[in-house]
């Protein structure tokens, strides 16, 4: 009696247990809820002092992915059987930090957006990088970044940008390749500069090239005369300047009135810009040398940008992080479509263990989620076009030494 | 060495003479109408870039292109006293309470204006070439731009000096400064009269952004460090002292030169460190009454 009734328990409790799971593999093949878009958001600066480098660096790639993606009827989700729009929704954080961290947790978890753009700077993206890891969500950064962030590993965040640690030995090779024998190292007071001012000097010292100058200079400063003119009188062959827009114009207008020529003339964070450097200076800039590079002659698929960005904004993109940023959207899609779901972490561990074909060729990111296939690192204006003259492959024409002197008369 | 001491002699007065124009505005406008103009560095940024549109699409050059900003500015800044701060003035209790409620619209103003200048222009930054070649004087090389800078801020520091000590309108702004209230009595429209003196405080910002706009580059959120330097300027020269503003503005650009020349990383710092010391020991500044 005893033992049929615990048969039958047991009967019952599997019974139960059978309903259960039938249920919820039925509940599972059932259709999804639908879903009509995908809304990706941003707290980036659209007002206050980074406004303008937003403007000229990266700001605009977001927008032209995302109205091509759209163009295209959206990114297939397997999960829902069709293409999905995406939706750019954008707060201005003002330049701010503290604000555009709180835009980001508004993001996540009051407007519950499927995904997260990155803010402007490498500042900002120390910041957001870690709320994004929390939240789980994946975060590729776009305009910053600095070997710091690999020190903060974070699984979630995708470092797309190069910085001084690839573009310094670069720069130190194409300085020996030209015979530069002595250089001047200026760099800007802050984390950018101090950065990429110290990681230069070992690399010249590597390759035999002297440095005999090398100072600081705060931010806001209104005349660089002192040091171009110090500079000048030490004799040497090459000016390199850490610096961002608003310093890089100064030492490029003071060099350029008061005649002050060098063999080679570098900035860190200006020339990949047309607009701003170009579009001031005129042909006055060929020979310069910047951070970036790449243009149009990279690849099929950085002309086709280049073509697309003019069409829609009337100027050439930044020619530093432009094909980094728009490369890095397109891994993202196409790590979201083959996921097949909008779940950030199939997504996340496509994206850090798989190689997919860009416009800038195959994309991928090393073990510590960072890109390695820099289309270029240094360039040079040579002819109205922004040369990649790295050694190696990606050189799309030979370095040009002794840069020409100033013109007479600019513009 | 000679050579260098007046390299560094010059380069502090090129600078200078900016930094004089620029404060003039700023100690009239606080000296007479009461106004502490957090957002003078803001009408210097709208000169600079109605120079940079005006040049950029017209052709129409930099110094030509004064005749456009001063009055555009002057405009500006007139009907903002006549419709802001004129009506801030008499809901105000005291004279005080007005500094602080005018000090307080200007702040807001600074971001209105701010954001009008990226909807209008957007918010790149901009610049162009002018006049950038060099100038040998007694052997060492200047800029021309800044030379006709100088040249012109010390024209219009001048002609404004003038302005103020032999015009009627001169003598009316000086007594409006000294007691408004007895000014009022004796026949001078009050309204209009500090209305025009902020005009004037606006014009001489326009025109600095201008002249500014010859050297450096230009966007909407450049007027917060002139403002902070007109201010070392007007705390350094005394307030209301168009002479004070000369001379002071001269000083600071001429240790900024020698700063520069040293140290550069220093350069800013130094700025600030004569802000600071001059607040405690000399707070009227070296004209000041």
């Amino acid at each position: 009696m005893v033992k049929k009734s615990r048969l039958l328990q047991g009967l019952m409790v599997l019974g139960v247990a059978m309903a259960f799971l039938v249920g919820a593999t039925a509940a599972d093949c059932a259709p999804k809820k639908d879903k009509d878009k995908i809304v990706i958001g941003q707290a980036i600066s659209l007002s206050g002092p980074l406004a303008g480098g937003v403007a000229i660096s990266g700001g605009k790639i977001y927008e032209l992915w995302v109205e091509e993606v759209n163009k295209n009827g959206g990114i297939y989700v397997a999960e829902y059987g069709k293409k999905l729009p995406v939706e750019l929704k954008r707060y201005d954080d003002k330049s701010d930090i503290g604000t555009m961290s709180n835009l980001i947790e508004k993001l996540i978890v009051e407007d519950k957006v499927d995904f997260i753009f990155p803010p402007w700077g490498t500042a900002w993206l120390f910041a957001a990088a870690p709320i994004c890891n929390k939240y789980g969500y994946i975060l590729i950064g776009g305009p910053g970044g600095a070997g710091k962030l690999k020190e903060l590993s974070l699984p979630y965040f995708f470092q797309v940008l190069n910085f001084s640690e690839t573009q310094a030995p670069v720069l130190a090779s194409i300085f020996k390749e030209v015979g530069v024998k002595s250089v001047a190292v200026i760099y800007r007071a802050d984390l950018h500069g101090i950065e990429f001012g110290k990681s230069l000097i070992p690399d010249f010292k590597k390759k035999g090239i002297k440095v005999k100058m090398n100072k600081s200079y705060p931010d806001g400063i209104k005349d660089v005369s002192p040091m171009l003119k110090e500079a000048k009188s030490l004799g040497v062959d090459a000016l390199v300047v850490a610096c961002y827009p608003p310093g890089g114009m100064l030492f490029t207008a003071q060099a350029m009135e008061l005649d002050i020529n060098f063999n080679a003339f570098f900035l860190t964070v200006l020339p990949f810009s047309p607009p701003l450097f170009k579009g001031t200076f005129g042909k006055a800039i060929e020979g310069v040398m910047g951070g970036g590079a790449w243009n149009a002659k990279t690849s099929p698929g950085a002309k086709e940008l280049v073509e697309k960005f003019k069409a829609k904004f009337g100027e050439e993109p930044d020619y530093w992080g432009g094909l980094y940023y728009w490369a890095s959207l397109q891994h993202f899609q196409k790590a979201i479509e083959k996921a097949g779901t909008l779940d950030q972490k199939k997504i996340r561990d496509i994206m850090a263990t798989q190689k997919f074909e860009t416009a800038l060729g195959p994309f991928w990111y090393d073990k510590d989620r960072f890109f390695v296939n820099h289309p270029g690192e240094i360039g040079q204006w040579q002819k109205d076009v922004f040369e990649v003259i790295d050694p190696g492959v990606k050189r799309t024409a030979p370095p040009e030494y002794p840069k020409p002197n100033w013109p007479k008369k600019a513009k | 060495m000679l050579l260098t001491i007046l390299d560094v002699l010059i380069a502090g007065l090129l600078l200078g003479g900016i930094y004089a124009l620029i404060a003039v505005g700023l100690s009239m406008q606080y000296g007479v109408a009461r106004v502490l103009n957090i957002a003078h560095g803001e009408f210097i940024m709208l000169g600079a870039f109605i120079t940079w549109t005006v040049y950029t699409y017209l052709g129409i050059n930099p110094i030509a292109s004064l005749l456009i900003t001063g009055p555009t500015i002057f405009v500006i800044g007139f009907i903002l006293y006549r419709t802001l701060f004129t009506r801030l003035r008499r809901i105000s209790p005291t004279p005080e309470a007005f500094e602080g409620s005018s000090m307080l619209a200007c702040f807001g103003l600074l971001f209105i204006i701010q954001n009008v200048a990226i909807i209008i222009w957007g918010a790149d930054m901009k610049g162009y070439s002018y006049l950038a070649v060099p100038v040998d004087f007694a052997g060492a090389k200047f800029a021309a731009n800044r030379l006709v800078t100088l040249g012109f801020a010390l024209v219009f520091c001048v002609a404004f000096y003038l302005f103020l000590s032999r015009t009627r309108m001169g003598k009316a702004i000086r007594a409006s400064a000294q007691d408004s209230d007895a000014a009022g009595l004796m026949g001078v429209n009050i309204k209009q009269v500090l209305a025009i003196c902020f005009g004037f405080g606006a014009l001489m910002a326009g025109l600095g952004g201008t002249l500014i706009s010859m050297s450096y580059n230009v966007q909407p959120t450049m007027g917060l460090e002139y403002t902070m330097i007109a201010l070392i300027v007007i705390v350094l020269g005394g307030l209301g002292s168009i002479t004070g503003s000369l001379v002071g503005g001269l000083i600071l650009g001429l240790i900024g030169s020698i700063v520069t020349y040293i140290e550069p990383g220093l350069s800013m710092v130094a700025y600030y460190l004569i802000f600071m010391l001059l607040l405690l020991a000399r707070p009227t500044g070296l004209f000041g009454k």
